[in-house]
């Protein structure tokens, strides 16, 4: 069983495997050839890109034809009559609704709403919205090639940050809410200007979305994803205790790191480096949007999706 | 050499974490010098808020702007504004010379699917309910009537209870004040904006440039009202002549905005607080 509250970044680490433990000994085949053995090489990325089209492709079209499927945008919609709510847009509008005393008003189905999305996300894994859902993700994920491309090429150099800086803005926003009285995150929220603008037309506002992405490409790597954007830091938080998670084998495991190379959120694949593991089995975080490209990428089926709880079952 | 890093990396946190208090400072500071100095809190003349909209301060910090009842408006009055529509970004309104609310949705939907009911349907519902009670305390004993419809009843009354503005006439423009008729289309033959009008069985809205009037002193207005008499009427002077005249029921939907004949529209909507 798993346990919530022991961090196994803190125990001691597993020594490395010696050669002859290595998944390629095992098979009797050279590193070289073992490490070649990708197979299905997209098939969780182009799951993920299908579901994030459809949901977003839902959003247009029921807009476009009126088919009534998915109606609203991500800061508040509904799924054939059933409401969803976006966590983060919630929360600020209930401390600004207690302030106004607005908050009796709150619908029903705002809270029905809130509540959907809260239980959904704490068992598939809070950031999981991020790759499989965020249509500003999908055009990130995208540019951040581009982004890797440049920095290979030694025409701008990375900066990486803390990435507990999001917290800073998670409580900045949220009392410049109350303070202010006003949603101001929503007028700089990725996540909700760019799915209006994709259901309801384009505006000027995407002028604040490409001079960041534009930041993202020649500055940061997603900048915005893992530094600032309190929407996915909620989803994150949400995530702590979600089942459905990644699970690492460290014997199947041989040290190449490509998982971390791919990996949208590298931290939280820090056992994949040669003696770092603690554990025979570890599962990533609340940060992992369960993209499944490392899953893609491992040659030695050491990295798979899994819900914990439930595999002795299978 | 460990403990050395993390100081470091904890350096580098507190650097970006000023940083990022300092942006978030700018961020309210700038969004709060915009709300002091943003010329009205209500919206421009012939632009206003979807019905049952609560008072503008409070709409539009609990408008979440998922576009609910942009979706949900069958003529697709509502729009959500951009940032240099003079509003809130993303907040909903209607332009009512474009496109007027013509309630042919006979049911507030837009009010209704609210999810942070800024556009509050509570009122709207307990005002159907009171007209159906009303209804029913005048029919009892009488014999039951065959057309009775409790949905009308209520539908009637949740629309009179509408207050998005009130109609004004400009006199020195219109054409009734000037003794003047109107026959052809209302507007030019691009609009493509929609109108349902009570006096047809139609049940959807159909384009207004589909429609061909002929009057000898133009009352289109009064016509294509969808409140009726209670709201505008033309009314007879003393000499004889009939002119419209705007009464204390007009919800402000801004049909009669839309359909005005003359360049520039003879009837304006002035917004109201609610």
């Amino acid at each position: 069983m798993f346990n919530l509250f022991e961090n196994p970044k803190n125990l001691p680490p597993l020594p490395a495997k010696s050669k002859e433990e290595m998944p390629h000994s095992k098979l009797g085949i050279k590193y070289k050839e073992w490490h070649n053995n990708h197979e299905n090489k997209h098939k969780w990325r182009n799951k993920r890109w299908a579901v994030l089209l459809l949901i977003n492709g839902l959003f247009i079209l029921s807009f476009a034809l009126d088919l009534s499927m998915l109606e609203g945008s991500l800061s508040g919609s509904r799924l054939m009559g059933f409401y969803l709510m976006d966590p983060y847009n919630a929360l600020q509008t209930i401390g600004i609704s207690l302030i106004q005393g607005h908050f009796p008003n709150l619908t029903m189905n705002f809270w029905i709403g809130l509540g959907t999305i809260v239980l959904f996300y704490s068992l598939v894994g809070g950031r999981t919205f991020c790759s499989w859902i965020c249509p500003y993700h999908f055009i990130a994920e995208n540019l951040e090639k581009l982004h890797d491309y440049l920095v290979k090429k030694k025409k701008i150099k990375e900066h990486t940050y803390n990435q507990s800086l999001r917290y800073v803005f998670w409580v900045g926003f949220l009392i410049l809410a109350i303070a202010t009285q006003q949603l101001v995150f929503e007028d700089l929220n990725f996540v909700g200007i760019t799915s209006r603008a994709l259901i309801y037309g384009p505006g000027l506002i995407l002028i604040w979305i490409i001079v960041i992405m534009i930041f993202e490409i020649v500055y940061s790597k997603r900048f915005w994803c893992r530094y600032v954007c309190p929407v996915g830091a909620t989803y994150g938080m949400i995530g702590k205790v979600s089942p459905v998670s990644i699970k690492f084998e460290l014997d199947k495991c041989g040290y190449c790191t490509d998982c971390q190379d791919v990996c949208l959120v590298p931290h939280e694949l820090w056992f994949v480096k040669k003696g770092a593991a603690t554990k025979e089995v570890h599962y990533t975080g609340s940060d992992c949007t369960r993209c499944g490209l490392c899953v893609d990428i491992c040659a030695g089926d050491a990295l798979n999706y899994t819900i914990k709880g439930l595999e002795k079952l299978t | 050499m460990s403990k050395n890093k993390t100081d470091i990396g904890r350096r580098q946190f507190f650097k970006t974490g000023a940083i990022a208090i300092g942006s978030l400072a700018i961020v309210g500071a700038a969004s709060n010098y915009l709300k002091a100095n943003k010329k009205n809190d209500i919206p421009d003349t012939n632009i206003l808020r979807p019905p049952g909209a609560i008072n503008e301060d409070i709409f539009v910090s609990e408008c979440i702007k998922c576009g609910l009842c942009v979706q949900i408006c069958p003529i697709q009055a509502i729009k959500l504004a951009d940032i240099d529509a003079g509003l809130d970004y993303g907040t909903p309104y209607i332009e009512v010379r474009s496109q007027a609310c013509d309630f042919s949705c006979d049911s507030l939907q837009c009010v209704e699917t609210c999810p942070t009911a800024v556009l509050d349907f509570q009122q709207f519902k307990r005002e159907g309910e009171k007209a159906i009670e009303k209804y029913d305390k005048e029919m009892a004993g009488k014999q039951m009537d065959k057309n009775y419809n409790p949905f009308k009843v209520q539908i009637i009354a949740m629309k009179e209870h509408v207050k998005m503005g009130i109609a004004k006439l400009n006199t020195s423009t219109c054409l009734a004040y000037q003794g003047k008729g109107f026959s052809g289309s209302v507007r030019d033959s691009g609009f493509d904006g929609v109108n349902r009008s009570p006096y047809t069985k139609d049940r959807k809205a159909t384009p207004v440039v589909d429609k061909k009037y002929s009057s000898d002193i133009c009352d289109i207005c009064v016509k294509e009202c969808p409140i009726g008499e209670k709201a505008i009427v033309m009314e007879v002077q003393s000499d004889g002549t009939k002119k419209p005249k705007v009464l204390d029921a007009c919800t402000g939907c801004g049909v009669c905005v839309m359909v005005c004949p003359t360049e520039e529209p003879s009837i304006i909507i002035e917004p109201i607080k609610a």
